[in-house]
């Protein structure tokens, strides 16, 4: 086990459960921009202002959080959360910063729905919609653009295109190309660093 | 509300049966457990909900990504709206369980840290599944390209968009919001009916 496991915590100033539940709530679920922009604001608030952890654990959980399948940003408030208090701690977190905002969404996707015989407001979700398309499409490429660096691009190419093409042509299910992506990459070259 | 699928469907929209919520909340899981990032999970939703069972429709999957990019928390909430539109509000408690579940996997990641997960073969695996998942998305894009884009100003709306994403650091609200006043102002001048 990692020195960075919640008794490390003991270092730095150790919160309460009420106190991750506020700061994470805070600002884990109104920041607008997305997982990075909270992580940001999270950094501010928990490694610059209360000292409740040190930059070396604040970059595992960040990398790690990355690492692990489903939203980022939530894994990684579980994250600090189990290094803060432990499992208690993690729950914590976890909830503090994902209840608000879903409820947020149920609201606003509650008004998409009443707005479907509205007019002016559909014309107004039209283009909207049309945003979406272009921010999906954009989204690949956030994906796919860290690893996309020298020495490693055709295999980005290839495998992104091999991604597409079984997709898209041959019409395999999205979640039988990544498992069979997993089994590749098992015997696929090691990237370089 | 939106009903079921066809078994669900037949006679009446009544309120979701539990075994129906936790399906949903397994289909979800699904998604969101195979994908590395937010929206990296919608190829699968896709395929799960709108193609295999046909609960829910290419607009209502556009609408869930504008509703969480023009609203503040994390991009992987647009589960919980797919959740909602497929069963209500029962819907987007299995979308935010769907949501937060894989979530909980860091912990024994952060435990065991450095133990494996600087391997090599680890990394590489990882890897290309994340390169996969980017061009799963970029294919994703399609089918709700043509459900979305039906007129030049939507194409003309969604290119520009792309352009400014791919050029620019703005944040995505801005977008959302230019688009959509945009839009507002075609339809009230007529200029969609008229170029459509």
């Amino acid at each position: 086990m990692t020195d960075l496991s919640h008794s490390a915590a003991t270092r730095t100033e150790r919160p309460s459960l009420t106190e991750i539940a506020d700061v994470f709530a805070r600002y884990g679920n109104f920041t607008l921009g997305g997982g990075s922009a909270t992580s940001a604001v999270i950094h501010g608030q928990i490694v610059t202002r209360r000292h409740w952890v040190n930059d070396q654990q604040f970059t595992l959980c960040f990398a790690l959080g990355r690492l692990t399948p489903g939203t980022n940003v939530l894994a990684f408030c579980t994250g600090i959360g189990w290094v803060l208090r432990g499992l208690p701690g993690a729950l914590v977190a976890l909830l503090a910063a994902s209840i608000p905002c879903t409820v947020i969404v149920i609201a606003v996707t509650a008004l998409f729905r009443e707005w479907q015989g509205n007019a002016i407001a559909q014309a107004a979700i039209h283009g909207a919609v049309a945003a979406a398309v272009a921010i999906t499409a954009k989204t690949s490429w956030t994906i796919a653009g860290p690893v996309y660096r020298s020495g490693a691009r055709l295999r980005v190419v290839l495998i992104g295109a091999a991604a597409f093409g079984l997709y898209v042509v041959l019409g395999v299910p999205a979640i039988y190309v990544l498992l069979g992506a997993a089994l590749v990459g098992g015997f696929l070259p090691v990237p370089p660093p | 509300m939106s009903c079921w699928g066809p078994r669900w469907s037949a006679d009446s929209c009544r309120s979701p049966h539990h075994e129906y919520i936790a399906l949903l909340y397994l289909l979800l899981l699904k998604g969101t457990c195979t994908a590395f990032a937010g929206l990296a999970s919608l190829p699968v939703i896709h395929d799960t909900l709108v193609t295999q069972h046909g609960v829910l429709t290419e607009q209502q999957l556009n609408q869930a990504v504008v509703i969480t990019r023009s609203s503040p928390g994390p991009v992987g909430l647009y589960i919980v709206s797919v959740g909602y539109f497929v069963a209500g509000i029962p819907g987007a408690i299995a979308g935010w369980l769907a949501m937060v579940t894989p979530a909980v996997m860091i912990i024994p990641l952060v435990h065991f840290s450095g133990r494996h997960i600087n391997h090599l073969r680890v990394r590489s695996v990882l890897q290309v599944v994340v390169i996969a998942s980017a061009g799963l998305l970029l294919a994703a894009s399609i089918p709700l390209a043509r459900e979305a884009l039906t007129d030049p100003v939507t194409i003309a709306i969604a290119f520009v968009s792309l352009i400014i994403l791919l050029t620019t650091g703005l944040d995505t609200l801005w977008i959302i919001l230019a688009s959509a006043a945009i839009s507002l102002s075609a339809s009230s001048v007529g200029l969609i009916a008229r170029l459509g």
